[in-house]
């Protein structure tokens, strides 16, 4: 049973191919790693589910309905959220106005109250920190904020977009650690896009590896940590 | 007598201010948000004068209620504008400009055909003064302050407590991001242009019965508004509050003491030492 399914998706910028001919699919309340070099198109992907760049062909369903085509808002509104490459929290707003904007579909007020909560349980340091500017916070904080605000519209499959990247050491263990935790405690099924495959593969379920906008190869996450293939070109072993 | 003196141009020169913060409040918010430079602004600020005027000369309407009266009828006509006219220049910067110019011309003619060249004076709304010891203060021009600054605030509680407020600074702070959250970003654009010619509309009625109602009266505002925005950066609400009133207060003390001349040149040279030396603006984000 998958939540998500890209069937055929080419995207373009121009005449600049970005993802060529990509089918895969989300299972539901699992993590996909989408893993591959910069530039193998894997935020294109992202992308285009979300609904910021329209496939130039190919279908993707979200829940059996077909989403493609649809506005970015309509999309968040049946239930995906994106937590961006770069994190590109509103850097002028605090804390707590960046994650009352994630919530921005939500209109009952109750809910809005219990999913802050929540993201507060998970995330302690954006609770104290909810009155400072977003754009003071440190780079493993503002990955915080901004999985927290993707949160806030309360989906029920989680786009990530590298939340590894640029943080120390610590912070990534930590992002990892949180990631895991929404899957399992929430249920919320997650698309997570890393360069770090390693991390990504350790984390997830099943996964893809896009080369050159491509599916070059999928499997469980253990069947690509162990093959021969993966490890000579992404693990560096 | 330099103590009056200086109280006057103090006076006078938060007046021009605060009309100043008026109009290039609107006209910045539209930059940040739309990316787009309205030079049709100004005809929003003169069109708000003449229903002011129309409201509270002709028919008698209380002068607060005549001005709400304008903001409304004004705002609704913007909103109507970015609709028809703005909206198929989204994304093209250069167009839109030379659309917002076009229009300019439009409004102001238009004007001119319906209403005549000729001034119209609008009838005092305060008159008498108010005596602080040696210094005297015009009720028609303490008034006018009074009034700048109540919409001042209700337009920052509207920017930094309502839902529609922030989804505004979400889009100017990054409109890719904002569509992520669910904000439909079309849909905000005409509330937004509506919000600042609606500003622009209550500086023109505020200021119509200190300098006249006609056709005109928008241009200067306009040119203000530009020297603001340059001066306490382009796309920046504070940046607009701190640059109106130092421009206002700065041209009305120059203009009395060193005369009107030297003080379109002082103001001039101050747009031309910050763009030297800090071309983003006093309040503004440096473009990377």
């Amino acid at each position: 049973m998958s939540i998500l399914e890209l069937s055929n998706v080419s995207v373009s910028y121009g005449p600049v191919v970005a993802v060529h001919d990509v089918s895969l699919s989300v299972p539901k309340g699992k993590i996909l790693a989408i893993i591959g070099a910069n530039g193998a198109g894997k935020s294109s992907t992202l992308k285009a589910i979300i609904g910021l760049i329209k496939p130039r062909s190919g279908e993707i369903r979200f829940e059996g309905e077909r989403i493609d085509g649809l506005s970015a808002p309509d999309i968040v509104a049946r239930g995906i959220a994106l937590s961006p490459e770069g994190r590109r929290v509103f850097p002028r707003m605090s804390v707590m106005e960046n994650l009352t904007l994630g919530g921005y579909l939500q209109r009952d007020k109750g809910v809005v109250s219990r999913t802050l909560e929540l993201i507060f349980h998970h995330f302690p340091r954006l609770k104290e920190r909810r009155s400072q500017a977003a754009g003071s916070l440190s780079g493993g904080e503002q990955q915080m904020l901004a999985i927290g605000r993707a949160l806030m519209a309360q989906p029920r499959l989680l786009l990530l977009d590298e939340p590894s990247l640029g943080l120390a050491p610590i912070m990534v263990q930590e992002v990892a650690r949180v990631i895991v935790d929404i899957n399992k405690s929430e249920g919320i099924s997650v698309a997570l896009v890393e360069q770090n495959a390693k991390l990504a593969l350790k984390l997830s379920h099943e996964a893809v590896v896009l080369e050159s906008g491509e599916v070059a190869l999928g499997g469980t996450g253990e069947e690509l940590l162990t093959s021969e293939y993966v490890q000579k070109a992404y693990l560096g072993v | 007598m330099t103590g009056t003196l200086i109280a006057q141009s103090l006076v006078n020169g938060v007046v021009l201010g605060m009309t100043y913060v008026l109009v290039a409040l609107g006209f910045t918010l539209i930059f940040g948000i739309m990316r787009m430079v309205n030079f049709a602004h100004g005809e929003f600020y003169m069109l708000g004068a003449f229903v002011t005027f129309f409201a509270f000369a002709q028919f008698q309407i209380p002068f607060i209620v005549s001005l709400a009266i304008a903001a409304i009828i004004i705002g609704c006509f913007g909103m109507l504008i970015e609709r028809v006219i703005f909206r198929p220049f989204r994304g093209n910067e250069l167009n839109g400009m030379i659309a917002a110019l076009g229009l300019a011309i439009i409004i102001q003619n238009a004007a001119l055909i319906m209403w005549g060249a000729d001034p119209k004076p609008m009838p005092s709304v305060a008159t008498g003064i108010l005596k602080l010891g040696p210094l005297i203060f015009p009720w028609s021009r303490l008034y006018v302050i009074g009034a700048a600054a109540v919409i001042i605030a209700l337009f920052y509680v509207v920017i930094t407590h309502t839902s529609l407020g922030r989804a505004m600074r979400a889009v100017a702070q990054d409109t890719e991001i904002a569509l992520v959250q669910g904000i439909r970003a079309e849909r905000i654009y005409p509330f937004a242009f509506g919000l600042s010619v609606a500003l622009a509309a209550l500086a023109g009625g505020l200021m119509g019965p200190v300098f006249g109602v006609s056709p005109t009266v928008g241009l200067a505002p306009m040119l203000k508004a530009f020297i603001v925005v340059i001066i306490g950066g382009l796309g920046s609400i504070p940046g607009a509050l701190l640059g109106g009133l130092l421009l206002g207060i700065v041209e009305s003390f120059a203009s009395t003491f060193l005369g009107a001349t030297v003080s379109d040149f002082l103001l001039l040279a101050l747009v031309m030492l910050v763009l030297i030396f800090r071309p983003w603006g006093l309040m503004g984000v440096r473009e990377a």
